[in-house]
């Protein structure tokens, strides 16, 4: 399965690096994936059951509190209250209506400040919904997570107490897992030491090995990641499609083009709080690209009457 | 990698943010503070390692630091403006230690939640718990700073009172006051970051305000006005409280706490703690959004 070989090759492109060497490497083995997908691609999403349904789902950012308000500001906010009431706010998604099912594997692409990390930390339940709903039947876990609330002075072992903690994992459930958890970061005698005196990349295996170590029934992706060294890359790769594997349904926000046309389902393409297109993966890539190139030609056009304009 | 998924990650109906009563929204507060007791017993563990961790003496400092704070004030009070009551260092030490406490509650406690910025937007989990650990740990500090009281008592073994055993009863008021005091604060610095910047002077001021360095029995006895103001603090009877079991009266004999005032002082805590997981439960949704 490796690329060129794909028959859908119209959807090929070429701007994104591709880091399907080390996807195959750590898949090589793996057809159990292989005819996941195979059927996933196939059936599309035969299994009909809502995962995660959402419904007129509007974000708003409060401009005037968001980022280090200082009490002057605010107070010359009151006072010039009436004036400006229409640029205190702001909403990073709005209106969004659609269903994820069971079965699918669905990909969020669009240009920057689109809405789509906000998409996805709302159905990770960290930022509430200023406007309608957002159902999730089952569990669900971001593999942002990883080495959020690490502290430097505790050990490796408590550190996974620490953030199993944070992300509400019964204890029993921890201690079970942690055995594996501690195979999988491969950091050997260090778990014992303090977490200070890891490497970078120590940090990182420990990290992802705890924001993997819980398998969810919803998997939010923000980018397709890959952590540490060559080896390690491809063990987290095939750790993460194990999950994708596992999980019931699982939503990607990525730039990376090629992925969504060879690992997703579904696509969805949202541009400035909206979504504005929805459907194959195949289709809704090369109505972005298609997107992308006009908007480019209409930023050069107006580059060039700009510098026209400016020498004559 | 054959674990069934987390049931404590199974999460229900995600509703917008609808106004939730007053109760509701102070049980919520309460309910997770119970809810995540071991979260907040790391946090506060982690909190302790950290603390002098980086220092050469290390833990030797939890005991240091409040004795030469006493040394400070002892030769500004005895010497410089030689004011001191008899056996000044005991006085002043037992309003030094929870006054420690205290500052370290708020201080801690204020800048918990914009402190953990990046863990807000990748986790979520009851910010509550943040405030109420730096309260803990603070809490904790100060037991085990009480050693460094055992060493005074070397010197002034003939102060040592059974009322001693009363600590805990008042320092559970003070608990109570610091924690919704933090809650409260923590909620505010985050959008608005002042707080953190006045926090520490205005804790100098209320500490001179208090009756720490003095006492009511001394002094402000021709000013009736200014006694009843400054009493309204309810760290006034707390600071009285504690110098009254650790020092006694002047004359050397003991002293029972303000049993009166601490009752009101508990009272108006409590008032004040529900108020402020209120504010902090009204508030929390937007936390992700501004830090």
């Amino acid at each position: 399965m490796t690329s060129e070989q794909r028959p859908s090759d119209e959807t090929r492109i070429e701007e994104p690096p591709l880091s399907d060497a080390e996807l195959e490497a750590a898949d090589r083995d793996d057809s159990a994936w292989e005819q996941e997908m195979e059927r996933r691609h196939k059936g599309g999403s035969a299994d009909r059951r809502s995962a995660v349904s959402i419904r007129d789902l509007g974000i708003r950012y409060n401009l005037r509190l968001t980022r280090r308000t200082t009490l002057k500001q605010s107070l010359a906010g009151l006072v010039r209250r009436s004036e400006d009431v229409k640029q205190t706010h702001f909403w990073a998604i709005r209106n969004l209506d659609f269903d994820i099912h069971h079965g699918d594997n669905l990909a969020v692409v669009g240009p920057n400040g689109a809405g789509k990390t906000t998409l996805l930390l709302a159905l990770a339940g960290i930022l509430a919904p200023s406007e309608g709903e957002v159902e999730m039947f089952g569990g669900t876990s971001t593999l942002l997570t990883i080495g959020a609330g690490f502290d430097g002075e505790l050990t490796g072992r408590d550190n996974i107490d620490l953030a199993g903690a944070f992300l509400g994992i019964p204890h029993q459930e921890m201690a079970r897992v942690t055995p594996e958890i501690v195979d999988f970061a491969d950091i050997g005698p260090f778990i014992d030491a303090p977490l200070r005196t890891y490497s970078t990349g120590m940090k990182a295996r420990l990290g992802f090995s705890i924001a993997t170590s819980i398998v969810p029934d919803i998997l939010l992706l923000d980018e397709v990641l890959g952590t540490g060294d060559q080896t390690f890359r491809a063990k987290s790769q095939a750790r993460i499609r194990e999950l994708i594997k596992t999980a019931k349904a699982v939503v990607v926000v990525t730039h990376d083009l090629g992925y969504v046309t060879e690992f997703c389902n579904r696509a969805i393409l949202m541009e400035r709080g909206s979504i504005v297109a929805e459907g194959s993966p195949a289709e809704i890539v090369s109505n972005y690209r298609e997107r992308v190139r006009e908007r480019k030609l209409i930023a050069e056009s107006e580059a060039k009457r700009f510098a026209s304009g400016t020498s004559g | 990698m054959t674990n069934p998924p987390s049931d404590a990650l199974r999460s229900t109906v995600r509703a917008p943010v609808q106004r939730r009563s007053f109760f509701g929204l102070v049980l919520d507060g309460f309910f997770e503070l119970l809810n995540r007791r071991r979260l907040i017993r790391y946090m506060v563990v982690a909190n302790l390692k950290r603390t002098h961790a980086d220092t050469v003496l290390g833990q030797v400092w939890w005991v240091l630091d409040p004795l030469m704070q006493m040394g400070i004030y002892v030769v500004l009070v005895e010497i410089i403006f030689n004011r001191g009551t008899p056996d000044y260092p005991l006085f002043v030490f037992a309003a030094i230690l929870p006054w420690k406490w205290f500052t370290i509650a708020l201080g801690g406690g204020t800048g918990s939640v914009t402190g953990r910025e990046g863990l807000i937007r990748q986790v979520q989990f009851p910010k509550i718990v943040l405030p109420a650990a730096a309260v803990v740990a603070g809490t904790v500090n100060f037991f085990i700073s009480l050693i460094a009281l055992a060493l005074m008592y070397v010197l002034f073994l003939d102060r040592l009172s059974p009322w001693l055993l009363l600590i805990p009863v008042i320092a559970v008021v003070q608990f109570v006051f610091s924690l919704a005091l933090a809650i409260a604060l923590s909620a505010v610095n985050t959008f608005y970051r002042d707080v953190q910047n006045l926090l520490g002077h205005v804790l100098r001021l209320w500490f001179y305000a208090s009756p720490g360095l003095w006492s009511f029995q001394d002094h402000l006895q021709d000013s009736p006005f200014l006694r009843t103001v400054l009493g309204l603090n309810p760290m006034a009877p707390i600071l009285e409280s504690y110098r009254n079991v650790i020092y006694g009266n002047q004359d050397g004999t003991h002293a029972a706490p303000e049993f009166f005032g601490l009752g009101i002082a508990l009272a108006f805590s409590l008032v004040l703690l529900v108020v402020a997981v209120a504010l902090f439960k009204r508030m929390e949704p937007a936390f992700a959004k501004v830090v």
